[in-house]
């Protein structure tokens, strides 16, 4: 427990100075290093099928970056891609738990290093960094070693990180104007959030989307937060009577006591998150708590045609923003949770197919080269030794704003989800509409997962 | 030679083979290492399960005072009176209808099979945007007729009917083509003779239609049941996980929610075989309701 803290710690430190230097790009020097997006000799000149899967699909802000930047390596290889990429979600997850274990895993995926992960790293399905460098030196030399993150298994490092996450709060700006409700800043509280809430419920919108019965994460993640301090953040309680427990207890109560005053959907329980989010782009609720993935849908909903970017209303998405979740107690509001929570895998399969490893090799030193890193990492931090220098003009105004957000973030913790992963969250995730609802006590509901989670 | 080859089995028995090895190992090897799963410990798809639960029917225990697995019995029961009712019935009086029609049959035919040729994924998609809670066409259309207010159609005390609709209307067709094609068999002269004698419309479908469509509602009555056992898709698209608070499960949805959602993969073995044993008993009391007449 205290070697993932001290590397939560030195994580956070490192990535809250490279988002913020991220976010004031223009004044800081940076030289362009080495490209590692060189073609092997070996995979220039094959035609080899990679199947691939990776989270950049839907409404991540990526997709349209990974799809350029595959068809971009299909034509200077000659190899393809089969893409099997799907939105981040509990059955994404499960389905790629399931192909590694059915034998049926993708050539390289890009996914989750947490204990998400544990499953087929502990199968030995994946191949350590350290061992693809023996053979392929260049691999993921452009890289901090330090801020890629080591297996919870067995503390090697698997996946080359290409850009890192945080979760804030969005916010409809003109659902906060008609409501009379100013934007939320850094010193934003719990306490202001509830009455803002009142005031946003009066005028008749809906304060909160967010799909209880469907993707109660980014709350559970928070509301748990929220009752700890960044430092305690990614410990796992012994059982729900520990100090630790008790804070994670509070956090659930705390989601009941938003729902019991209303201030999410009338169908909260029912909807999927979809629904929800339409909710927030159509102007009819306030605040959103969700990824920096979610820039990318946003902007998606302000395009007339979703795939097409010359698209954009700039008015309409300039009614969005994107600031801190109310803190309380130790949390203050500018501690974020994000890190380099996912990377590129190449599986043991691909590694040990003469015809694919050169080619699986290739393709995630291009995915994770200089050039393409900062696109995909954005507003986002990443794990370069040497990250070009960014442009703000590339950027719109809502990845403007979430920098903005950025460089006023005073930690950046990890995801407890992450490392409480499994069966074990079945209990206060699926189980969420019955603890909001009172059905089932928080406590009993959170003794029921880390039971599971210490028996695994 | 001669007439011994009527008598060797033989070359029968060569040709029945590959079937029956298909079905060994593509049905019962699994059917039967299920049940020995639901026994064991296994926490992920794809392992091998390496010792027993403690006890070893834990599963079986905890199933007792699982609310959950009560829930989707009673939903799935619920389920086969719908499709009796819903989908026989209604087949039923659409079949004697068009039976009864001079011009449009093959047309009213068409129309009521096609929902059956339709992915009951798409349907489930599409019947998520009819009761889409914001902008949703039923609520858009109460709206249109001055209802203030949203209704939520997946809200708990409601979500059961906005279920079955759409499986009752889906599968409706189907009965209705088997039940048309069941009037036609019947002799024409029946119902000439049977006018001669005065028989009104109605006489005429009370005491010649109905009687000896007997047999075939007997096996449409049949189909619907154990049909109803294995309603999965639909009901999963809309209802993902039992939403809401897990009240829309159905013994299928909640024994594929145990294994895939939740890796529960030993329960959901269990759940699989109380499925096979609902499905066993309920196709013998279908069997012994609805027993078919020699005429």
């Amino acid at each position: 427990m205290m070697k993932k803290r001290m590397m939560a710690a030195m994580l956070t430190g490192a990535m809250v100075l490279s988002m913020t230097a991220c976010g004031n790009s223009g004044n800081t020097a940076r030289t362009t290093g080495a490209d590692n997006g060189g073609l092997t000799p070996a995979a220039s000149t094959g035609s080899v099928e990679l199947v691939v899967t990776t989270t950049f699909a839907g409404e991540d802000t990526n997709a349209q970056n990974y799809k350029d930047a595959v068809r971009e390596w299909e034509s200077k290889t000659g190899n393809s891609i089969v893409d099997t990429s799907a939105n981040a979600d509990e059955t994404f997850k499960a389905r790629v738990t399931t192909d590694f274990e059915t034998g049926s895993e993708p050539d390289v995926l890009f996914f989750f290093n947490g204990a998400d992960s544990n499953s087929f790293i502990e199968a030995g399905k994946v191949v350590p960094i350290d061992e693809i460098r023996a053979e392929y030196p260049d691999y993921a030399a452009n890289m901090n070693d330090d801020l890629i993150p080591a297996s919870l298994v067995d503390g090697k490092r698997y996946a080359v990180p290409a850009n890192g996450i945080w979760e804030a709060m969005f916010v409809n700006m003109e659902v906060l104007e008609a409501a009379g409700v100013a934007k939320p800043g850094a010193d934003y509280t719990m306490d202001q959030f509830k009455a803002d809430c009142e005031k946003i419920k009066e005028a008749g919108y809906a304060p909160i989307v967010a799909a209880l019965g469907n993707i109660p994460h980014y709350w559970w993640e928070f509301a748990i937060f929220n009752n700890q301090s960044p430092e305690t953040h990614l410990e796992i309680p012994e059982n729900a009577g520990d100090e630790i427990g008790q804070t994670w207890v509070a956090g659930m109560n705390d989601i009941k006591e938003l729902y019991e005053l209303g201030y999410f959907p009338e169908n909260t329980l029912s909807a999927t998150d979809d629904e929800t989010f339409a909710m927030f782009t159509e102007g009819k609720a306030a605040f959103l708590l969700d990824g920096s993935w979610k820039v990318g849908g946003i902007v998606g909903a302000c395009q007339s045609d979703p795939n097409d970017p010359a698209t954009l209303d700039l008015e309409k998405l300039d009614k969005f923003d994107v600031t801190y979740v109310p803190g309380q107690g130790d949390r203050k509001a500018t501690d974020l949770i994000g890190g380099l929570t996912s990377g590129y895998f190449i599986t043991r399969k691909a590694w040990d197919d003469p015809a694919k490893k050169a080619a699986a090799v290739d393709f995630v030193m291009y995915m994770t080269s200089d050039e393409l890193v900062p696109k995909f990492a954005q507003h986002g931090a990443s794990a370069l030794k040497n990250a070009p220098e960014v442009d703000p003009a590339q950027f719109n105004i809502l990845q403007v704003k979430a920098m903005d957000m950025m460089a006023g973030a005073t930690s950046l913790t990890g995801v407890v989800q992450d490392i409480f992963s499994g069966d074990c969250r079945v209990s206060t995730f699926d189980g969420m509409p019955e603890i909001v609802t009172g059905r089932v006590a928080a406590e009993d509901a959170v003794a029921e997962g880390l039971e599971l989670y210490h028996n695994q | 030679m001669g007439a011994n080859i009527y008598r060797n089995k033989k070359p029968a028995l060569v040709f029945l083979f590959p079937a029956f090895l298909f079905m060994a190992v593509l049905l019962y090897y699994p059917f039967f290492k299920n049940i020995l799963n639901s026994f064991m410990h296994l926490k992920q798809l794809g392992a091998a399960a390496t010792k027993f639960n403690t006890p070893w029917y834990a599963n079986y225990e905890e199933m007792l005072h699982d609310p959950h697995v009560w829930t989707s019995v009673k939903n799935t029961i619920l389920m086969m009176l719908v499709t009796l009712v819903g989908q026989v019935g209604i087949a039923i009086v659409l079949a004697l209808m068009v039976d009864n029609i001079s011009r449009g049959k093959q047309f009213f035919r068409t129309v009521f099979f096609f929902p059956i040729v339709i992915s009951a994924t798409a349907l489930g998609l599409m019947f998520n945007l009819i009761f889409l809670y914001d902008k949703g066409m039923v609520n858009q259309l109460l709206q249109a007729l001055g209802k203030q207010k949203l209704t939520d159609w997946k809200a708990e005390g409601i979500a059961l009917v906005t279920m079955m609709a759409p499986v009752m209307w889906q599968y409706v067709g189907f009965y209705f083509v088997i039940l048309v094609t069941g009037l036609n068999n019947i002799s024409d002269e029946l119902y000439e003779a049977a006018r001669i004698d005065g028989a009104t419309t109605l006489q005429r479908v009370r005491y010649l239609s109905i009687p000896l469509l007997h047999n075939v509602i007997c096996t449409c009555s049949i189909l619907a049941v154990t049909g109803a056992l294995k309603v999965f898709d639909l009901p999963w698209v809309m209802f993902p996980k039992g939403m809401p608070l897990k009240t829309t499960f159905l013994t299928g949805t909640y024994m594929y929610y145990q294994t895939m959602e939740t890796k529960n993969v030993d329960y959901g073995a269990a759940l699989a075989v109380l499925i096979v044993v609902l499905g066993v008993v309920l196709a013998k009391v279908v069997n012994a309701v609805f027993k078919e007449k020699d005429y």
